[in-house]
């Protein structure tokens, strides 16, 4: 448009969308979340050598509510699989997930009753990092991809998204009193 | 010109391999020692065998005087079996034998006697199958039966506690029962996209309910009972604690585990005995090496075959890097888990792991799940740079250790959070069947490496560190001098390197290097056989342990003389220390449980198995 040309020095022009990527793609946080053997990877990928704050990724956050990517890290059992589901809905939007490993992606080398067949079967997956497990630059890769597809994020992704589940009733809560029942044998 | 032709090597077979199918019962126990006498002479008509096989001591008991014999066995000053290190059973359903269908498998130590004995007991038929519990004897029982209960499905009469473990409560069957298959899913082949087997990618398809919690027996809820995990950063993996609190002091502790179990003992019984190394570096991901040496030791104690020095050698190395780099790991976490400021040290102690690693992959190609060790020695030959490079670790890593031992072993928040916390006695640890750092922080001077060797260990000279405190501090004191006695092993090691084969040149174990194959047709053969049905081992049981980082690793394997194990049984250290945790942080307070978790060291993907 030329606007640049008239605009004093050290200002720029963009769009809001683009600006908004561009934060985004560059601090994704993690959820401080491991699973099995491809956990201590990345643990390795964000301790010293491998250095995940080279893309801003560096705060694991315990909390989901405090995080954007799920990095699942190892193979899910079917008990796990809805403390997973869990953790993903308790997340804000926008959030994306890393299957990371081949147990992740597809169940890997455990293909047996206790192994549910690869983390997509319960919640929606933006990367798979093959491996057994990875090596951090692999999952450095992974991370680069997301980048890349975070920045082609647009906001009219986000409108459409269906409203929150309800709040808790007060029925829905446990009473003191219930509680301090005794408990059947 | 490339000389390819190959080196004349005399073929060895390995006699009285029965028939690749048909399969066979572990033969009994043939003649006696001591103390298989004196059980015999004790118990009569109630043993129904006993004395030797593979050479370790075997008894076959009456269910009706189990208890009897174990509670003889701890008492009596000739026998001493004063610990039981594993539970496990044997579904018999699938193997030509009479009698009962179950059989559980005792195994019991005196770290006095410096024996092991090995007790078998056919479990009652009618309705259940039945034996009665041994949780009255050995407290270590409590949580092994449990586990059999669950994936097994034999009931223990007298348990105090009852409950599955690792399955979720409505699990519909005992996955290790023969008749219950593998599970899993088909394989999809296929290059189409519109094919509907990509249809779920990326889309939700299983509901993945959450069950209302229930609380454990024993909790009362006039208390304060909170979860803790299994999403929580210093559970170290994927564990459930269910804690009764009253105001910050612990009442009561419940794990509840399973949330990483994958399957691997039915899995094991489902791949050949070469397939199933990959596996167990998978089970204690820190210590990958440890459990490939385990495994591989046992599957060569049944086959009966001696491994080359230069093999022996090298996986003590290995062995030792290993427990180098899976203690670092257990020093960086729990110091991070315990201060909460000990980034740095994580950052430190990492930076050491990764040249720890970096051997590794020089030597094989991984990092972290290596698949180094195969049955009859190890998969290639170290790197001719490999030396040169561990000689340098080695100078650099004591200087290392003293500088971490500087920033904590006098520290005040160090002593704060470690002293005294989590403390257990001598007879505790002893009675809970703890191994490993845990046994040698109470007291107890006992190290397989030293007091049952395998692969060799007798002849490195190395010392024992043992501490009489018992408390977290204690065990911290014991992994970082485990440390230094391990660099001395791989000292010996490197120093007394022969030259000479790394793997066993027996073609019934080992396939033939590929320039043989070209010239061959026997080698073609062998290499053929191996790959296609893999090798056979003779029948029979055999039950060994090694000493892993985090205590003993033991594998219990029954061969029915066919290319799978019939019964593969892991005896993982973290899950019976794990056991420890209720006793150790009942008074304590909430913020004691995270150290007492580190201090145990555990690795989830070993206690779910």
């Amino acid at each position: 448009m030329g606007l640049e040309e008239k605009l004093p020095e050290g200002i720029i022009t963009t769009q809001l969308e683009t600006l908004v990527n561009w934060s985004r793609e560059n601090s994704t946080w993690p959820l401080l979340f491991g699973l099995a053997c491809c956990a201590i990877e990345m643990i390795a990928t964000g301790s010293s050598r491998h250095d995940i704050s080279r893309y801003g990724s560096e705060l694991f956050r315990a909390s989901p509510r405090q995080a954007d990517l799920m990095i699942v890290s190892g193979r899910v059992s079917n008990k796990m699989a809805p403390v997973i589901k869990r953790l993903y809905d308790q997340m804000s939007e926008p959030k994306w997930v890393i299957a990371m490993g081949i147990c992740a992606s597809a169940g890997g080398p455990f293909n047996n009753y206790a192994i549910v067949q690869g983390v997509d079967k319960i919640i929606p997956v933006d990367v798979y990092v093959p491996g057994c497990p990875p090596r951090p630059e692999g999952l450095l890769y992974a991370m680069d991809k997301l980048r890349a597809k975070q920045g082609k994020d647009n906001f009219r992704t986000y409108a459409n998204l269906n409203a929150p589940p309800a709040p808790a009733t007060p029925e829905d809560i446990e009473s003191l009193e219930t509680l301090r029942q005794p408990q059947p044998a | 010109m490339l000389n390819v032709s190959p080196r004349q090597r005399p073929y060895e077979t390995l006699p009285g391999l029965t028939p690749l199918g048909i399969p066979a019962v572990a033969p009994l126990p043939a003649g006696e020692s001591d103390d298989t006498q004196r059980l015999v002479e004790r118990f009569g008509d109630a043993i129904l065998a006993a004395g030797m096989h593979h050479g370790q001591q075997v008894v076959y008991v009456k269910p009706e005087q189990l208890v009897a014999l174990a509670e003889f066995a701890k008492s009596d000053p000739k026998l001493q079996y004063e610990a039981i290190v594993d539970v496990s059973s044997v579904d018999r359903s699938e193997l030509p034998a009479d009698g009962a269908r179950f059989h559980t498998v005792y195994q019991l130590r005196s770290y006095a006697r410096k024996q092991h004995l090995m007790v078998v007991c056919p479990a009652d038929e009618g309705g259940d199958p039945e034996v009665p519990s041994l949780a009255g004897v050995y407290k270590g029982a409590i949580w092994p039966e449990r586990e059999v209960w669950d994936l097994m499905g034999v009931r223990f009469a007298g348990h105090p506690d009852h409950r599955r473990i690792m399955m979720p409560e409505s699990w519909p069957n005992h996955p290790l029962q023969k008749q219950v298959p593998v599970g899993g899913e088909e394989v999809p082949f296929t290059l189409t996209w519109s094919d509907p087997e990509f249809e779920s990618f990326g889309k939700q398809v299983m509901a993945a309910e959450s069950l209302p919690p229930v609380v454990p027996p024993g909790m009362s809820r006039e208390n304060m009972i909170i979860n803790m995990g299994p999403h929580h950063p210093s559970t170290h993996g994927v564990l459930r604690l269910v804690v009764e609190l009253d105001g910050e002091t612990v009442v009561n502790v419940d794990p509840d585990l399973g949330y990483l179990h994958s399957g691997f003992e039915k899995t094991g019984e489902n791949k050949r005995y070469k397939d199933f190394v990959y596996y167990t570096d998978r089970m204690d991901y820190l210590s990958a090496m440890s459990n490939n040496l385990g495994y591989c030791v046992t599957v060569e104690k049944l086959l009966g075959i001696d491994i080359p020095e230069r093999a022996e050698r090298l996986r003590v190395i290995m062995a030792e890097l290993q427990r180098v780099a899976s203690h670092l790991f257990w020093l960086s976490t729990h110091a991070l888990d315990v201060s909460g400021t000990g980034m740095a040290l994580l950052m430190y102690a990492t930076r050491d792991r990764e040249r720890i690693l970096d051997l590794f992959e020089m030597a094989c190609g991984a990092r972290l799940t290596v698949g180094y060790m195969r049955i009859g020695g190890v998969s290639r030959d170290i790197p001719p740079a490999f030396l040169g490079h561990l000689e340098e670790f080695l100078r650099a890593m004591p200087i290392r250790i003293s500088e971490y031992e500087s920033m904590l072993t006098h520290g005040p928040l160090w002593e704060e959070r470690l002293r005294g916390i989590g403390k257990l006695t001598r007879d505790e640890v002893i009675n809970m069947g703890l191994t490993g750092p845990m046994l040698r922080g109470s007291g107890v001077d006992w190290d397989l490496r030293r007091d049952a060797p395998y692969s060799g260990y007798e002849k490195y000279d190395f010392k024992v560190p043992v501490f009489t405190e018992g408390d977290s501090y204690a065990r911290y004191l014991v992994r970082m001098e485990e440390m230094r006695q391990s660099l001395r092993i791989i000292r010996q090691a490197i120093d007394n390197l022969p030259d000479g084969p790394y793997r066993v040149e027996d073609r019934k174990v080992t396939p033939p290097p590929r320039a043989e194959l070209d010239v061959s047709m026997e080698a073609l053969i062998h290499h053929f056989k191996l790959m296609t049905e893999g090798f056979q081992v003779p029948p029979g049981m055999y039950y060994h342990g090694i000493e892993s980082s985090k205590g003993e690793l033991g594998f219990f394997v029954y061969s029915d003389g066919s290319a799978k194990p019939y019964r593969l049984h892991v005896r993982g250290p973290s899950f019976n220390n794990l056991y420890a945790v209720s006793k150790m942080s009942q008074g304590a307070m909430l913020s004691d449980i995270v150290t007492n978790i580190g201090s145990i060291d555990i690795v989830l993907g070993e206690v779910d198995r």
